[in-house]
């Protein structure tokens, strides 16, 4: 039978490995290592990576230094069969870029609504915090895309994985770890 | 292309094919399994749960309707092993009570069996695969069986709290029956508390399987084809017999494999899809479907959750995922005099970072970071499982749209009934009752979306081809040669997780179409 020892650690392989293109060279990083280096995004526009870096940081904190948008923009460039994102796994319809797009973009309509043309990122700290409640309750008027509801959970979710769903996430909350097999570190 | 005629193909390698698989080619069968995804190994199985979302489909062939739509994706599986790949091994039976709720209450359906019928194969399934637990504990529920073949898993801090909170409010815990390792077992290593079992676990200690009957089934020569999209069963020309399957291979080239036996085995929901999508001019309302009900009594369980943060560190990462302890006594389906159903307990399970982050998931920002440092020390739950009535307006049926092969996408329409909410809420007041008990400052029981979990039904079993789709085994009714494996053909769901059950209706099915194999293969 074909199982491994125990606690047998092994090295994430590199076709595990999340790829990221900087000039025309591909390069292995993590999310954060991405987004520290400026990697070029393939798929978001610069709205819409702006968009979303902002809510995710306010649902998360310290979400944009963790490579949020890096992480969302080289997750839905490729495959849906490969992607690790958790809309895989709430019935979202792949393509996934479908579904960021639509939910930055209704983030943003609502949010100029209801401010007089602003954008989320152009929110101030109370100001995103009260229309993020709003979300969560699903009570943002002239809402066009997926729920609001569904949006907070997502991304939230999204948020959630770069912060703290990692080895270092783990380590900076002291809760051990503890793999059988560690994913690459450099994604 | 037309491959060589075999004996057996069985579509979908996850738990009941597995078993059909194991027992067929250990008999001398000829067994090709068709999977429509990767052949994982051990080796895939990252402890992770962002990487472990790659053993999760990505993307629905399903659409959702209903008050309640089932959360598909996460639940079910993508690749060899199914969605056995990543449960979490809890082994609760059912009950005698689960096979007569028509006989006993003049509600929902019977079983055509009973559980005298079943309980030599759960007997066995746990020699088999290997479960830990105290089965004779569990007798103050259900009927004496054999022991089961290794002791109760280790209990963790989280569990002595909850077994003392319940013990103070009369709530009976018993070590929970887990399809798990506590010591080493035929060779497999003994579990070492991780926590990454519903990542895949990679080291042998949970009974997914890759390690169980598949690996018996690949010993025994059977032949296993990943990324092998099945979209119709093919009949002879009269329709009296299954002559073989149509798929897709991971080139997407279309190709047929012929066999003296089809068992559909793939995931509740596909199924009824591959037999809708299966009509022919003798059988236009698709295979196996002259009774009408394929599709039909699609059930789930909904799950009360009870939180409680305790003050002291409890080390919520260790232990699994599977219970540490498990409790029968809301069972009963009149336990609630406004709540029809049966209800499961288990408690005392470990954690990883969407548990804690998705205990409170009405918290971001700063409210979030802190919350999470809480968790992380001391986060513990208590879950009950609670039981639908089988309705056949709950259903999977299919709809114009298509996918990548041309086969009509399905969609599951899924709402509960007043009972299964009056349940529910029932649930959530006494786990409540019991987190209190823990004298945890902090408690609390989300009422939001009631949630769906475990898919059974659609294509049920019963006494004849009037009523239900297949009989006690899973052949169909209407094509002797075509049998169906899995949690579809319950007509009734309990309220225990049903893989043991999966396991046990499987070999039993499969030790039958072993006996008389001569009247059905032809």
């Amino acid at each position: 039978m074909d199982v491994l020892p125990r606690r047998a650690v092994m090295k994430g392989g590199l076709l595990a490995a999340l790829a990221f293109t900087i000039g025309d060279r591909v390069v292995y990083l993590s999310p954060g290592e991405a987004h520290a280096q400026g990697v070029a995004l393939r798929t978001l526009k610069a709205e819409e990576a702006e968009t979303l870096g902002s809510l995710c940081e306010a649902l998360v904190p310290d979400a944009r230094k963790a490579g949020i948008v890096e992480y969302i923009d080289q997750q839905i460039s490729g495959p849906p069969s490969e992607a690790l994102l958790q809309a895989r796994i709430l019935n979202v319809r792949p393509p996934f870029a479908n579904f960021y797009r639509a939910a930055v973009g209704a983030v943003d309509k609502g949010v100029a609504a209801r401010h007089a043309g602003k954008r989320f990122a152009q929110l101030s700290s109370d100001e995103a915090r009260s229309f993020i409640k709003d979300m969560q309750a699903n009570k943002i008027e002239g809402w066009q895309g997926p729920g609001t509801g569904f949006v907070y959970t997502v991304l939230r979710t999204d948020a959630v994985d770069v912060v703290y769903n990692t080895v270092a996430g783990y380590e900076a909350l002291g809760v051990p770890y503890q793999a059988h097999i560690l994913p690459p570190k450099k994604w | 292309m037309a491959n060589e005629k075999v004996d057996v193909v069985i579509v979908g390698a996850g738990a009941s094919g597995s078993a059909f698989a194991a027992t067929l080619a250990k008999a001398g069968k000829k067994v090709v399994l068709l999977d429509s995804g990767p052949d994982w190994k051990n080796e895939d199985l990252i402890s992770s749960e962002m990487w472990g979302r790659r053993i999760r489909p990505a993307g629905p062939p399903f659409l959702h309707e209903g008050k309640n739509p089932f959360g598909y994706v996460g639940q079910a599986g993508w690749g060899v092993g199914g969605a056995a790949l990543h449960y979490f091994a809890n082994f609760p039976r059912y009950l005698p009570t689960d096979f007569k709720m028509k006989s006993e209450h003049n509600k929902g359906l019977d079983w055509p069996i009973s559980y005298e019928d079943v309980a030599p194969y759960y007997d066995k399934v746990a020699d088999e695969v290997g479960v830990s637990g105290d089965a004779k504990s569990e007798e103050i529920w259900r009927p004496a069986g054999k022991p089961y073949p290794m002791p109760p898993m280790k209990v963790f801090k989280a569990g002595q709290i909850w077994k003392k909170a319940a013990d103070s409010v009369g709530m009976r815990l018993v070590p929970a029956a887990v399809g798990m390792n506590s010591v080493e077992y035929k060779g497999r290593e003994a579990c070492i508390y991780d926590g990454w079992c519903s990542s895949g676990c990679p080291t042998g200690a949970l009974a997914n399987p890759l390690v169980t009957y598949l690996a018996e089934a690949r010993a025994a020569k059977a032949e296993v084809r990943p990324m092998s999209t099945v979209t119709r069963v093919l009949t002879n020309a009269e329709g009296t017999r299954a002559i073989g399957v149509e798929y897709f291979d991971g080139k997407r080239e279309r190709q047929v494999q012929e066999a003296s036996i089809v068992i559909l085995a793939a995931w509740t929901g596909q199924n009824p899809r591959i037999l809708l999508n299966s009509a022919t001019d003798k059988h236009p309302n698709g295979l196996a479907n002259k009774s009408g009900l394929v599709g039909k009594y699609i059930m789930t369980h909904h799950i009360a959750n009870a939180w409680a943060m305790m003050d002291e560190d409890v080390q919520p990462h260790m232990g699994t995922v599977g219970a540490q302890y498990m409790s029968y006594d809301r069972y009963p389906k009149t336990t609630n005099p406004n709540a029809f159903g049966s209800s499961y307990i288990v408690a005392g399970t470990s954690f990883k970072m969407h548990d804690y982050a998705g205990s409170r998931g009405d918290l971001f920002g700063p409210e979030l970071a802190a919350h999470m440092k809480k968790a992380a020390k001391g986060l513990i739950r208590m879950n009950m499982f609670g039981e639908e009535k089988p309705n056949a307006e709950n259903r999977v049926e299919l709809v114009t749209q298509k996918d990548e092969f041309g086969m009509p996408l399905a969609k599951i329409v899924h709402s509960y009934d007043e009972d299964a909410v009056a349940l529910w809420n029932a649930n959530i007041d006494a786990g409540a009752k019991v987190a209190k008990a823990t004298g945890a400052k902090e408690t609390w029981s989300p009422r939001g979306g009631m949630p769906t979990s475990h898919l059974h039904g659609g294509t049920i079993m019963g006494k004849d081809g009037g009523s239900s789709v297949v009989d006690s085994y899973g052949q169909t009714h209407d094509i002797s040669n075509l049998w169906i494996a899995g949690p579809g053909v319950f007509p009734t769901e309990g309220a225990s997780n049903p893989t043991y059950t999966i396991f046990a209706v499987a070999r039993r099915g499969a030790d039958q179409l072993v006996s008389k194999w001569g009247s059905v293969a032809g």
